[in-house]
Formats: C-alpha cells, structure tokens, sequence
C-alpha cells in the first residue's frame, strides 16, 4: 500500500467505526458510573439529601473541574481518536496508558502521529486495560487479608515506582527531539515551582508544558523547514 | 447494618461488574478492529505481537502501584466499588478526593468518623459525578479534536509528528518536577530511572536486533529506579 492509501484506509475505513463505537461505550460509561450509587437508593433505600449531592459535586468540580477540559486536550496529540474514547473511560492515563502506547510504537518501530503509530498505540493501550484488570481482579479475590501480610517495605518500595517511570520516560521522548527536551523540562520546573510558592494554579503544569513544548517544537519546525527551503533555492 | 456490608454485597458487586465489563469490552473490540486495520495497513504480525507483549510487559510496573491503592480504597468503599473505580476512570488520588468529598457533603470525615449508610451514599455519588466530567468532554471532542488538529497542520504529517512528539516531551516534562524537586528518595528515583533508560536506549541502539532489550527498557528502567531509591 502508499502512503496515500494507508492514511486513506485509517481515516475512511477505521476511524468510523472507532468513533461510533468510542461514542456508544463513553455514552454507556456515563450511565454505568451511576451505577452504585443508584443500587445504594433503589436496593438498599438510601438516598443523600440532593442538597448533599449537589455540595460533593461543587466541592470535586471546583477541585478537578478544570482539569476534565484540560487533559482530552493535552492528550489528544499523543493518543489521538482511539486512544482518546479508551483513555477516558479507563483512567491512569499518564501513569499507564501513555507509557503502554509509547513502548508499544517504540517495540514495533512505528511513529508516533501516524496511522500506524495510532494502530498500534490502540493495541499498547488496550493491552494495558486488560492486564490492569486482570491483575486488580487478582487483588480484589486474594482480598486484603492476603494483600496487608506484604511486609511494609514492598509497599513503600512500590511509591517509588511513579517517579521512576516518568524520569525513564521523559528521556525516552528526550531522546526523539534531544533540543526541545531542555525547553520542555524547564518549563516544568518553572511552572511547579510557580504553583508551588501559590502563585499559578495547580492544573496548569501539565497544560501549560504540553501548549509550551508543542509551541516551540512547532517554530523549530517551520524554522528548519524554512532553512530547508532556502537551501534548495 | 453497617455500611461495609452493603458496599460488599452482591448487587454492588453486579454494578461494579457493569463498569468493568464495559472497560474490557471496548478494550476487546478496539484490539479486534485495531489487528484488521493493522494488516490492512501493512503492520506485519510479528510489529502487532511484539507491540502487544511490551505494553503486558510496561504494564506490570504501574498496575503494582494501583494495586496497593485498592488496598486503601477497600478499606473505605468496599471491594467491588475499588474494583470498579480502578478499572474505570479516574485515578487513585481522585477517587480518594471525591470519596472524601462525599462523606464531608453529610458532614462525616473518612478515616475519624464513623461512616454512615448516607454518608457512603453520597461517596459514591460524588466519585460517580467527578468522574464523568473527563468522559463528557472526551466523546463531545475526540472526532472534533481530529478534524481540528488536521485544520491547523493543513494536513502536513511532518508536523502532526512534531506535535505528538512534542506533546510527549511537555506531559512528561510536567510531571517530573514535582518528583525532582521534593528532594527526597522520589528525586533519587526519578534520577535513577532517568539514568537506566539512557542506558538502555544506547544499548538497545547499538543492539538493534534484539528486540527484547526494547521491550524490557521502560520495565527495567522502573524497578531499577525504584530498587536504588530504596537501597539509598
């Protein structure tokens, strides 16, 4: 197949049917988050006065409120149509899904924002659903008899993870654009140390260093292509 | 009859069940029509299994870590609603927040209080309320953003690539201060892991045909990181 035709196929032939059915199972997502809640009121009869509901819902819309608009936003570049529809409705986005898809397009030499770099972040991503749950499903049987005998250093040890993985993966991605990496990390510092001293809000790091990096690596870009331009002239 | 017993019973367990069982059917699907448009496209088997095996292989880093957070958020709202919200939306942080949020809203504090039926009911509205704000905005956008983000490329793929690579520098480039800057064995981890994944892409450059050494980076990179902050 060219080119042309692969990106033809991905565009006409597979992202219709994963936009119809990313709708459909987002949309059934929403109703099914109800789902305790409403076998709380119809099963058992206890229903919270809506006075208190409406206060949890100010109280965690003014906390995360922000962030539901800003992360699909920021994502999207890296996880495009498909990744977009199962990240949000399965979560542990940047700890899990982003790492999976990323690997994945590393392991099976695809490029990131092409059609077959998105086929197979798809695959990473859908991957890592299933393992997740497979393995809290595990958890959740063995149960926390079993679980809370883990001498205490293994849980401690496991909060190193985290922060392992995201320096691990910040030179991964470092090493695909090594002179924007610099500009993207000193944001970062940046802005955290501006929502540390109160100054910026908490949600802007990840927005403003995605809207930061994205805009730099655009104008080197256009300036190298530019140069490009006046070479062959 | 306490609210423990309710949030473990059967049909908490039935709509758990429904959260998750929709999770693993998307996933399945996607995999379905992601493997047919792959060899349409000309991804040959051996790129679509190796990519899967590696994904499984990065996976088991962080779901260790969401692990133990069931093990917090049992203890509070029940087996099948940690089941379900782990599975589904969220993270840990969040559903610990919303849950807190809830039980507040009647004036009962998780953790000092004793946690009323009502209470427990209102955590679980709230968990279910934050939630899905992410999900809302992503349907109502996700083909829009597709069809946005072609308009201001203009169509050009090199700068699709330089967005999604740069986008990948920002994300991460945000979310490790916070860890380098605490000055403690998170920055130690956050070091060692940036030091062994180095390590690893010049090795795995040099030995490029062997693909496993690709697939274990990010995992060995991560118990690595991990495994020196803790014998510091």
């Amino acid at each position: 197949m060219q080119r042309q035709e692969i990106d033809q196929y991905y565009a006409e032939s597979y992202i219709p049917g994963i936009i119809k059915w990313g709708k459909i199972t987002s949309w059934l997502a929403v109703f099914i988050s109800f789902g305790p809640a409403l076998v709380m009121w119809l099963v058992f009869k206890t229903l919270p006065p809506v006075s208190a509901i409406v206060a949890g819902f100010v109280s965690i819309a003014s906390a995360v409120g922000v962030i539901w608009i800003v992360e699909p936003i920021s994502y999207f570049p890296i996880v495009g149509v498909p990744g977009t529809y199962m990240a949000f409705i399965s979560g542990n986005i940047s700890n899990l899904r982003i790492p999976c898809a990323t690997v994945a397009q590393k392991v099976a030499e695809v490029e990131a924002g092409t059609s077959e770099g998105n086929v197979i972040a798809t695959l990473g991503m859908a991957i890592s659903v299933i393992s997740n749950i497979v393995v809290l499903t595990i958890g959740i049987i063995l149960g926390t008899t079993i679980l809370n005998q883990l001498p205490s250093q293994i849980l401690t040890a496991l909060n190193y993870l985290l922060p392992a993985l995201f320096g691990a993966l910040f030179v991964q991605f470092s090493f695909a654009k090594p002179k924007l990496a610099p500009f993207g990390l000193g944001l970062g510092v940046l802005l955290t140390l501006g929502v540390r001293s109160g100054m910026l809000p908490f949600w802007i790091t990840t927005f403003g260093t995605v809207a930061g990096s994205v805009f730099i690596g655009v104008m080197m870009y256009n300036m190298s292509k530019k140069n490009l331009e006046k070479k062959h002239e | 009859m306490d609210y423990l017993v309710i949030a473990n019973s059967v049909p908490m367990w039935i709509a758990a069940g429904l959260g998750v069982g929709l999770v693993l059917f998307q996933s399945f699907l996607f995999t379905k029509k992601s493997l047919a448009a792959g060899k349409k496209i000309g991804l040959s088997d051996q790129q679509m299994k190796s990519a899967m095996k590696s994904s499984l292989i990065t996976s088991l880093g962080p779901t260790m870590v969401i692990l133990t957070a069931l093990l917090v958020l049992i203890v509070n709202v029940g087996s099948p609603t940690a089941w379900m919200r782990l599975s589904f939306i969220g993270s840990v942080m969040f559903e610990m927040m919303a849950a807190g949020f809830g039980t507040e809203a009647v004036g009962v504090t998780l953790g000092v209080d004793e946690v009323t039926k009502v209470a427990f009911a209102n955590a679980l509205w709230t968990m279910a309320l934050g939630s899905i704000g992410w999900t809302l905005v992503a349907v109502l956008t996700a083909d829009k953003m597709d069809k946005a983000q072609k308009k201001l490329t203009k169509g050009d793929a090199g700068m699709i690539k330089v967005i999604s690579a740069a986008a990948l520098i920002g994300a991460f480039g945000g979310l490790l201060p916070p860890h380098l800057l605490s000055w403690n064995l998170n920055t130690v981890s956050a070091i060692s892991g940036a030091v062994i994944m180095g390590i690893m892409m010049i090795v795995s450059k040099r030995y490029s045909d062997k693909t496993w050494l690709k697939e274990w980076a990010l995992a060995i990179a991560l118990f690595g990181g991990m495994f020196v902050a803790v014998i510091v």
